[in-house]
């Protein structure tokens, strides 16, 4: 033993440094393994469109304004379609267009806006309505249809106003 | 008046702690006691002001005073009492009110205690309390003002102020927009505030620890005057994290407990780091070296506490939690890393000078494995760290932001937990270092095949053919079992020293040695919360179905069949439709679940609220995700079964008495020490 001494014994040194830099470098395999397998691109649908890479079974993460006439759900197969138009993808740009809800009435309302067809496997929810914006999780088909695992909505709420405009 | 009076309390709080700031400081460079007990007075006045304040808004919040714009903007009068007061923390200026004040009352006990021979290091703790303190009271009382009211300008315009705008009068709205739907609930009462205790706790260790370094000391006191500290902050973020999973399982209604949600990421971050703190900070105080280690960590954790507090509270991330938008994020942003890159300068600053003289062998000892399990521990964290900022940085090397979401984290973390509950299990085997290995081989000759039997007997009975599920369950059960037989052994010793009775044979082990079997206990909680993680994440079944009335629909060996709808309608403009499903298991009736949704018309907005059927097995659970047409129209549901749940509740419970009896204190020299 030499619990006394003042300074580690190499070999033990060197030990404990080869057990630490084994078992990062397991961790970052793990790592490096999983962002392969799991890992979402965020694109918005004009990137989308726009893109020459081949995006055909990567997971994906796409955001857009809900046209809210081309929803519609087959309860027979349970499949639901709709069309979401493009918005763009940072806080900022949003922000520059006049915030959330400006955001979204200008995207379904403007017909030049790039779009993207979705079908998800599952009823529609409550939120799923004109100008809610989607963030749709999945894959693309051969179509170009986006094949979405997991809907996610907002819709601009009352909370995010300052003042009360219903009382006088 | 509320409001004002309110306001100005808070407000002198705030002057005060500036105040105290400049004494301290002022104390520590002119070495002057007098100026060190004048910042500890005005502590003593600093929690009771906050306290005052904190009521004031309690009153405001009941008192349905929706001129005040966080009463106005958390409250609606259909909301019941208890949901008003949570309202304190359901908004941004309400919950930072409540963190100060929190801090405050820790603070306020902290300064309390007896210094005498620890007096060298008050005057730099009291200067990061004051600092830390002053920092959030500036936010409450500059930026994030909860006493605002609603005004009426002359010139026919709106304003926000607390106090009366020459020529405005007062707004007085005739209800208020009411707390978020998903935050109605009475999970509400005890998720935030845990969480928050759990946070802030740490702020005391962390002061301690600054002190040290800043006065250039070498010794371990600082870890021992903050180890119930550590320890209370620790069960209370331990419980925080818990309590929001069932919250989540409760309401959220997708069946699980835990998303991966970047807020609940950065919660788990300071968790993570302060675990392995405790576990070091145990090996320091047995003169085992980790002297850089330690004050490395508990920077870093509470470094993390800022950060897990600025991602809650300044909105820069969506989630769950984000219900509050903010403009305190930039502040809190810079707060949090010259914080962080202040105490690590210290740090390097003092390094040379806090150099360990203990020497570690690599052998298989309590120290190497508590290592390893730091490693592991502060891997977890790694990942953690870099699925927070994995969209961010993507982005800036790549262009594309590429995110990670619960697929990515559990196949990393996953394994790593694993490994370390069975660090955690095999510990008790190996001995400190120094000392004789030798007793370890006969337990692991009983043990190791003993806790074989039990994925070979699932297996065989459970009829689970699922190989991680198994391995898992095995390593849990080995862990298990090396606690159990650690147990036993203390309680037969205690019978061969004259303990007659079954009962005080039971209870010795934990009168005798507090810390060690109250440590046990909680490792044996993290046992069944590891249970129960490992039966709803491998082996949960799900499935999700239009059903007409009358129609069913069978998952393993459950069949549920829906029976229709009730509809009624709720005060506050809200309606609850509830479904009535019968279950069935093995085509004998097992009881009847109705799982609901309460919409909000007011908000646009619904929630569900699942059905439950719990037992120490599995938990039967439905949740109604759509059914509008009427009480015998169709309506689409989502099943789980989640086996084992139910003991990540139980293991928390465990856990929760575990920290009790370690924490509780000693009496000392009652009896001797047998073990």
């Amino acid at each position: 033993m030499t619990s006394a001494a003042s300074h580690p014994s190499k070999a033990h040194r060197w030990k404990f440094i080869i057990g630490g830099i084994l078992f990062v470098a397991a961790v970052i395999i793990m790592v490096v393994s999983a962002s392969q397998a799991t890992a979402e691109f965020f694109m918005t649908v004009a990137e989308l469109e726009g893109s020459n890479q081949n995006l055909e079974g990567q997971n994906l993460r796409v955001s857009g304004a809900v046209l809210g006439e081309t929803i519609s759900y087959d309860s027979g197969s349970g499949l639901l379609t709709f069309t979401i138009a493009h918005i763009p993808g940072e806080e900022k740009a949003i922000e520059a267009l006049g915030g959330l809800e400006t955001a979204l009435n200008q995207a379904v309302n403007n017909p030049d806006n790039p779009r993207l067809n979705v079908r998800y496997a599952g009823p529609p929810p409550d939120m799923l309505r004109h100008e809610a914006q989607a963030i749709l999780t999945g894959t693309l088909d051969a179509n170009g249809v986006f094949m979405a695992e997991e809907l996610l909505l907002k819709c601009p709420s009352r909370y995010e106003e300052a003042l009360p405009e219903q009382v006088e | 008046m509320i409001p004002a009076f309110g306001y100005l309390t808070l407000a002198i709080g705030f002057l005060l702690a500036i105040y105290g700031f400049i004494m301290s400081l002022w104390g520590i460079i002119r070495r002057s006691r007098a100026s060190i007990e004048s910042a500890r007075l005005a502590l003593l006045l600093i929690f009771p002001l906050v306290t005052v304040s904190l009521v004031a808004l309690l009153i405001l919040l009941l008192d349905n005073r929706f001129d005040v714009a966080y009463v106005y903007s958390v409250t609606s009068r259909d909301m019941p009492n208890y949901l008003k007061l949570t309202a304190l923390w359901g908004g941004q200026s309400g919950s930072l009110l409540f963190w100060s004040w929190l801090l405050a009352g820790f603070s306020l006990v902290f300064s309390l205690r007896r210094w005498r021979q620890d007096y060298h290091l008050l005057p730099w703790s009291l200067l990061v309390v004051f600092l830390i303190l002053g920092f959030f009271f500036s936010l409450n009382v500059l930026v994030e003002i909860p006493f605002e009211r609603f005004w009426h300008l002359s010139d026919g315009g709106r304003v926000m102020a607390v106090f009366r705008p020459g020529g405005a009068w007062p707004l007085m709205p005739q209800d208020g927009q009411g707390l978020n739907p998903l935050l109605r609930h009475p999970g509400m009462i005890w998720h935030p505030p845990a969480l928050y205790l759990g946070f802030v706790g740490f702020i005391i260790p962390f002061a301690l620890a600054i002190s040290t370094l800043a006065t250039g000391r070498r010794d371990r006191r600082w870890l021992e005057i903050s180890q119930p500290w550590v320890l209370v902050a620790w069960v209370f973020l331990t419980l925080g994290l818990v309590l929001g999973m069932r919250w989540a399982y409760d309401v959220l209604g997708w069946g699980g407990y835990w998303g991966w949600d970047p807020v609940e990421v950065s919660a788990l971050m300071p968790w993570l780091s302060g675990t392995a703190f405790l576990h070091t900070a145990l090996l320091q105080q047995r003169g085992r070296g980790f002297r850089r280690w330690n004050l490395a960590l508990i920077i870093l954790t509470f470094s993390l506490v800022l950060f897990g507090t600025f991602m809650t509270r300044s909105g820069v991330l969506s989630s769950v939690h984000s219900f509050a938008g903010s403009d305190i994020g930039t502040s809190m942003f810079i707060f949090t890393a010259v914080t962080t890159l202040g105490s690590a300068g210290l740090l390097i600053y003092r390094w040379g000078g806090q150099r360990s003289t203990f020497t570690l062998e690599f052998t298989f000892s309590r120290e190497v494995l508590t290592i390893f399990s730091n490693l592991v521990l502060l891997s977890i964290l790694m990942v953690c760290f870099l699925g927070v900022v994995y969209p961010i940085f993507s982005e800036l090397l790549t262009g594309t932001q590429i995110t990670v979401g619960p697929a990515w984290y559990e196949r990393i973390t996953g394994p790593l937990l694993l490994l370390l509950v069975f660090l955690m299990g095999v510990c008790p085997l190996a001995a400190f270092s120094g000392a004789k290995l030798m007793k370890m081989d006969r337990w692991v000759a009983i043990l190791v095949p003993l806790s074989l039997l039990i994925p070979i007997l699932i297996w065989i009975f459970g009829g689970i053919r699922n190989f991680y599920v198994l391995i898992s369950l095995w390593v849990a059960g080995l862990a298990g079992l090396v606690i159990l037989s650690q147990y036993i052994r203390g309680v037969f010793i205690g019978r061969q020293r004259g303990k007659k009775d079954w009962f005080s044979a039971l209870v010795l082990p934990f009168q005798v040695n507090r810390r060690r079997f109250g440590g046990l206990l909680v490792h044996f909680g993290v046992v069944l919360i590891s249970v129960g993680i490992i039966g709803i994440e491998g082996l949960q079944q799900e499935t999700q179905v239009a059903l007409n009335v009358g129609e069913g629909v069978s998952l393993g060996r459950f069949e549920f069949v829906y029976d229709g709808l009730e509809n009624s309608v709720q005060p506050g403009n809200q309606e609850i439709v509830k479904a009535v499903l019968m279950v069935t298991r093995d085509g004998k009736p097992y009881g009847f679940l109705y799982p609901r949704r309460q919409i909000f018309y007011n908000m646009g907005m619904a929630v569900t609220q699942p059905a439950v059927k719990s037992n120490l097995a599995r938990d039967i659970y439905a949740i109604l995700v759509d059914g509008d047409a009427g009480p015998q129209g169709p309506a689409t549901f989502r099943f789980f079964i989640n086996p084992l749940i139910s003991w990540l509740w139980i293991g928390t419970g465990v856990l929760t008495l575990g920290t009790i009896i370690a924490v509780w204190p000693t009496r000392k020299n009652r009896f001797s020490r047998p073990f």
